[in-house]
């Protein structure tokens, strides 16, 4: 089960990132197709949540991520992993 | 005669150019230093290549020569040259005895004997001189070895002299179009069959010659002073090439570029000046990328070298761009800026740091990561493609590795940028 606190901060990151209604990120969303992320504002993206979170995303690993839910898994795990 | 062309520990002052090929692989004028170094030696009946290890598998396909192989060194007397020289006429002699020698700290050549070297057992060049040391005569060499990347910048022009004066033919053996002119010395001109100089071309060769390769197509409204190289197949679409320029095979080029090298199959098709600048293969420069090459104060301009600015003692220096890296539309390049292999430069109105790392981006004015390697190699294979170039499985392997060499470097740019 996602960890409520990583799970809301993400998505408040990423309505932030992209300048979005809170309601528009749910974890099912693509970031490209659904929340019109370009490639620039994913690196972005991947920036906010290293700063966020206090971790450091493999870029390769992290451009995988379609989706907000994806996210969500990747960076509890990068979590878990970097700060037990 | 066997000659042996090796690279020593100061391959990497050369980066980001030497880090995607062998420093001897480096344009100098019309040719490389390891086409000049041969150049001496029309007679040597066989030849070998030592590089760092991790190129050796791409370099080894691209030489058609033993590369990094220990028992070619035994097997008989040979010359080893260092493939830094930049041999003007002065090449180390071939035969004579035993003797090393020394440009400074540096060794620039070794010719030992098929006896000497019998009784030494080393597995590359510098290992082996380093066992010779004692039992061979040193000399002070006088060739110059290039130790820094604007050093190449520095000697283009004599190296173009040079190769225009190698040449068999002068004149023109291609198309000269009506109303193109050879604007001083019509004999200190070369187009070559294929090649072709389109109407409203002006070839100035008051200062020096001008070379226009085969294939080489140049473009109405181009003015190309000399010394200046234009490489096989390359294209000049408009612009002022002015004095000391080697534009490489299949490059597409227009703007302002003066004493400046792009290695080979790059682009910067657009206005914007580049100057005193290396370009490595498959860069694209956007519209009006631009680089600085003298500073406001006429001081010497300070260049990062493994990771510390050194002193480059010249006042007109510019940047220094390693392969498949792209800007932006307006980028803006810093007095002696380094860029590395692989980035992707989003510049803007700002002035760009002096440094920075292979395969990161710089974007809203901050050093990041990259968008993945398979993002990478996707776009490598398709701006190959477009010049009917494979990326292959062992360029890959190369780019690969290359970025993990590079990691750290980048990690701690990334990381002083969010600061």
């Amino acid at each position: 089960m996602a960890d409520s606190s990583i799970a809301d901060r993400v998505r408040q990151v990423v309505a932030k990132q992209l300048k979005l209604d809170l309601d528009k990120v749910t974890d099912g969303a693509y970031f490209a197709q659904d929340l019109g992320a370009d490639s620039l504002q994913s690196m972005e993206l991947i920036a906010a949540f290293e700063d966020e979170f206090d971790i450091e995303m493999d870029e390769d690993e992290a451009v995988k991520v379609k989706t907000v839910g994806g996210a969500i898994e990747f960076i509890e795990r990068v979590t878990a992993e970097q700060h037990g | 005669m066997r000659i042996c062309i090796f690279e020593d520990d100061k391959a990497d002052n050369l980066y980001p150019l030497s880090l995607l090929r062998p420093t001897f692989e480096l344009r100098c004028g019309a040719i490389s230093l390891r086409e000049r170094i041969l150049r001496g030696y029309p007679f040597a009946r066989d030849a070998c290549y030592f590089v760092r290890d991790y190129l050796a598998p791409v370099y080894r396909r691209a030489a058609g020569k033993p590369v990094n192989d220990p028992a070619w060194l035994k097997r008989d007397g040979l010359l080893l040259v260092n493939g830094r020289m930049l041999a003007l006429g002065d090449w180390p002699a071939a035969q004579g005895g035993d003797e090393i020698g020394m440009r400074g700290d540096d060794v620039a050549y070794a010719r030992l004997s098929a006896a000497t070297v019998a009784a030494l057992d080393a597995a590359d060049p510098l290992a082996l001189i380093e066992q010779a040391r004692s039992k061979v005569k040193t000399v002070n060499a006088p060739q110059t070895l290039i130790s820094y990347p604007w050093a190449l910048i520095e000697h283009n022009n004599e190296c173009i002299a040079a190769d225009f004066g190698a040449l068999p033919h002068k004149g023109v053996h291609g198309e000269l179009a009506q109303m193109s002119v050879i604007y001083g010395d019509k004999e200190m001109a070369y187009v070559a069959p294929g090649a072709q100089v389109h109407p409203l071309v002006v070839l100035d060769t008051h200062a020096g010659p001008v070379i226009i390769d085969e294939g080489a197509k140049v473009f109405p409204h181009t003015r190309i002073e000399g010394p200046s190289y234009i490489g096989r197949g390359a294209h000049i679409v408009g612009g002022k090439i002015r004095e000391g320029c080697s534009i490489g095979p299949m490059c597409r080029v227009g703007g302002e570029v003066e004493e400046s090298i792009i290695h080979g199959y790059s682009n910067k098709y657009h206005d914007g000046f580049l100057g005193h600048a290396y370009v490595g293969e498959w860069v694209n420069l956007g519209a009006l990328t631009t680089n600085s090459d003298l500073k406001n104060d006429y001081g010497n301009v300070e260049v990062y070298v493994r990771g510390e600015l050194v002193n480059s003692g010249s006042t007109k220096v510019g940047c220094f761009i390693g392969d498949h890296t792209k800007t932006s539309i307006g980028t803006l390049f810093n007095t002696g800026t380094v860029v590395g292999v692989g980035c992707i430069i989003l510049g803007g109105s700002e002035i760009l740091p002096k440094h920075v790392p292979s395969f990161a981006w710089y974007y809203n004015g901050h050093i990041a990561k990259g968008g993945g390697f398979d993002a990478f190699t996707d776009t490598a294979r398709t701006a190959m493609g477009r010049r009917g170039v494979t990326l292959t499985d062992e360029d890959i392997e190369l780019l690969r590795t290359a970025r993990k060499m590079t990691k750290a470097e980048r990690s701690e740019a990334i990381r002083k940028a969010r600061r």
